[in-house]
């Protein structure tokens, strides 16, 4: 009977997969929802053979994910992943029905899964995960979630569901390293052993105070954000020693990052095929990865030269002269690491924002004021002019003027054809920076007119 | 030349959902208007002098640095707000800077937490968060205007005899989503639950602050216009979308 109802279930969800598809839609949680009213269990019983690797934490899951992706495809395995965002657990859900056979039997011997902590906490009870990385942990969509002790809870109870699970934490997070205390699984520590950028965004901490006693944490180093070497002055909590680290940066330009990695004693040079210091740490834990499920490392290193980034994520768009590239933002913490990068480009560039207040993006638009967009005047010659866009458009036409850009360099262009037209004009560098649905929205107009590929195929 | 002194009361700690953004725009419109503007932070720990400061700022912030901030408020800077205060000085309180200001707050187990008791009200949680954007209607240097902001807090608060309320809710839900009123005001406190930041895109909410603080110190609340465009389609935008 359960055979028959999870054959159902799974036939449900490509039906309606597919129905979307052709209807021209690329919804991508849909699917799932319907399969998991039919049959609740479904992920337990197609995730039954599979070994799972969940990717998790604040910023920087889908490049990891990516990342990660790539090291899989270079050892051999087979695998199928969540890709195109969908990481609730209806998207995820339809990922497993996708990627087995009617009657429920694996295909791949992998699964890659990024979710939310939100997510994870509820996808954790079905999936038993082999590996869990907890990028980082930092304020998010505060009118979602709340708090990042909320962020932090969620995610202990997803690891807690996971017993069997070898568990990668950043070592450079005082709010993801304090997981160790609630957890009995093995765990696997990464980070990068010092600061990244000459110059830095002034940015407020989202942990200045230690989660344990809450006296102030010094630094012998930060890297961004409150990562770094953070020691409490009061209980002596302190950043735990890294088997997986990035020793020193050699090198950071407009579209690598030249490190020398360590991964549990062996080290290598590695060349990561992404600009920023965030991928920097996206690096790391993808090594992190590796290390704690058993790969060759010096695979694992070598798939760092040649992956190619997402959806999204200094992803490169090329329209005519224009070499766009989009840079998805969420929170301040991701912001201002795209700052930091802009900052320390000196090549005349175009920066774009696009503010969107759908429910995706953040129905809250106030963290624009916790980025340090101040830090552009910086390399205001370079910067040709700031444009903005999208719902809020206005709202971050003001945020540059506050920031102290001259208001005859800030363009406000709502119409995205318009945008698009302007884009296509231009001359060199662009950098856009647009919230999640602003993305969709600005990267269908792009691939319609351009023919990129849309981003569900 | 004319200078301000801003006091930003724990950025440290109180620094949630863009609340310094307010502390840029007081700055960024005296310097348009050449009138001078210091900073100085007070945080947790510091033993900042009160007294010669000329508009105070407190922000919103999490539940968990709570504990460490209202010790610090007990080793004296309550009594030196509360003083200031008093005094006529300017203040700016949003969110949990506002239900600090207040009495006490109820938690919706029943515990109750002191706070500096400035002003006469008090806060009760509740587990319900009153989340999004809003717009209220008040009256600032005699003139009627709406103001904008985004609302996030879990706290209803209700006003004693002491103090009145700011405005009046015309969509979402202020201090209690009940009585339709929204923050307070108490000789020159203006206390408010908007975020997003407040100030930039109501601008004369700012420029009230600026007049009554020049009044204070100089005897003078005369300001030069400034071209808003930016700030009020920013405002516009969110009035036509939330009430036309």
């Amino acid at each position: 009977m359960g055979k028959i109802r999870l054959t159902a279930a799974v036939i449900a969800c490509r039906f309606t997969r597919w129905a979307l598809r052709v209807i021209g839609k690329g919804g991508t949680s849909l699917p799932g929802e319907v399969a998991v009213r039919l049959y609740p269990d479904i992920l337990t019983d197609l995730s039954r053979d599979v070994s799972v690797i969940i990717v998790t934490g604040t910023n920087g899951k889908t490049t990891s994910s990516r990342m990660i992706e790539q090291t899989l495809v270079e050892s051999g395995k087979t695998y199928f992943c969540n890709k195109s965002g969908a990481n609730m657990l209806g998207g995820i859900a339809a990922e497993f029905c996708q990627n087995s056979s009617f009657t429920g039997k694996k295909k791949y011997d992998w699964a890659l899964i990024e979710c939310d902590e939100a997510a994870f906490k509820t996808v954790s009870k079905y999936l038993d995960a082999k590996c869990v990385l907890v990028t980082n942990i930092f304020r998010d969509q505060l009118d979602r979630y709340g708090e990042v002790t909320h962020t932090l809870s969620s995610i202990i109870a997803g690891i807690k569901n996971s017993k069997n699970a070898v568990v990668c934490l950043n070592a450079d997070c005082s709010l993801t390293v304090s997981i160790s205390d609630e957890i009995e699984n093995r765990i696997v520590y990464y980070g990068v052993d010092k600061e990244i950028y000459k110059r830095t965004v002034e940015e407020i901490s989202d942990a200045p105070y230690c989660i344990k006693c809450k006296s102030q944490y010094v630094y012998s180093y930060r890297t961004f954000g409150h990562l770094g070497g953070f020691k409490c002055t009061g209980c002596g909590y302190e950043r735990p020693s890294p088997t997986v680290s990035v020793r020193e940066i050699f090198e950071t330009t407009e579209s690598y990052s030249k490190v020398l990695l360590n991964i549990g004693g062996d080290e290598y040079t590695v060349k990561i095929n992404l600009p920023g210091g965030y991928n920097i740490y996206n690096a790391a834990a993808t090594a992190c990865v590796g290390y704690a499920l058993g790969f060759d490392s010096k695979t694992d290193a070598a798939a760092l030269e040649s992956f190619e980034c997402g959806f999204g994520r200094m992803e490169m768009l090329p329209i005519n002269n224009a070499r766009l590239r989009m840079i998805l933002v969420k929170n301040p913490a991701g912001c201002n690491q795209v700052l930091n990068f802009l900052c320390n480009n000196k090549e005349r560039s175009l920066f774009i924002v696009a503010l969107n207040d759908n429910y995706a993006d953040g129905t809250d638009v106030s963290w624009i004021w916790d980025v340090d967009f101040e830090k552009l005047l910086d390399v205001d010659e370079s910067l040709s002019e700031i444009w903005v866009t999208g719902i809020r458009a206005d709202e971050m036409a003001m945020r540059f003027k506050y920031a102290g850009i001259s208001t005859e360099k800030i363009k406000i262009k709502k119409d995205y054809s318009e945008l698009i037209d302007d884009i296509a004009a231009y001359d060199g560098a662009v950098y856009m920076m647009p919230t999640y649905t602003a993305m969709l929205a600005i990267r269908k107009r792009i691939a319609d007119k351009f023919g990129f590929k849309e981003f569900w195929k | 030349m004319k200078t301000l002194k801003i006091c930003h009361l724990y950025p440290d700690v109180l620094n949630l959902y863009g609340d310094r953004g307010n502390v840029t725009a007081i700055k960024k419109r005296l310097e348009w208007r050449g009138i001078g503007c210091e900073i100085v932070n007070a945080n947790i720990g510091d033993k900042t002098d009160l007294r010669d400061c000329d508009i105070f700022f407190i922000g919103g912030g999490q539940d968990f640095e709570q504990e460490v901030l209202l010790k610090d408020i007990a080793s004296g800077k309550g009594d030196a707000i509360k003083d200031a205060i008093e005094s006529g000085k300017v203040f700016l309180a949003i969110c949990a800077g506002y239900q600090i200001l207040g009495k006490y707050y109820k938690t919706h187990t029943g515990e109750v937490c002191d706070f500096i008791g400035a002003l006469d009200l008090y806060t009760v949680g509740q587990k319900k968060r009153m989340i999004g954007n809003y717009v209220y209607e008040c009256e600032l240097g005699g003139r009627k205007t709406e103001i904008v902001g985004f609302e996030n807090h879990s706290g209803k608060t209700y006003l004693g005899e002491g103090v009145r309320p700011f405005g009046k809710i015309l969509y979402g839900n202020g201090n209690n989503s009940e009585d339709k009123t929204e923050g307070a005001r108490y000789k020159n406190v203006y206390a408010t639950y908007a975020h997003g930041p407040v100030l930039p895109k109501n601008p004369y909410f700012t420029d009230e602050l600026i007049r009554v603080a020049l009044k204070n110190k100089y005897g003078d609340d005369a300001i030069s216009e400034l071209d808003d465009t930016f700030e009020l389609a920013a405002h516009k935008y969110m009035v036509n979308r939330l009430i036309k």
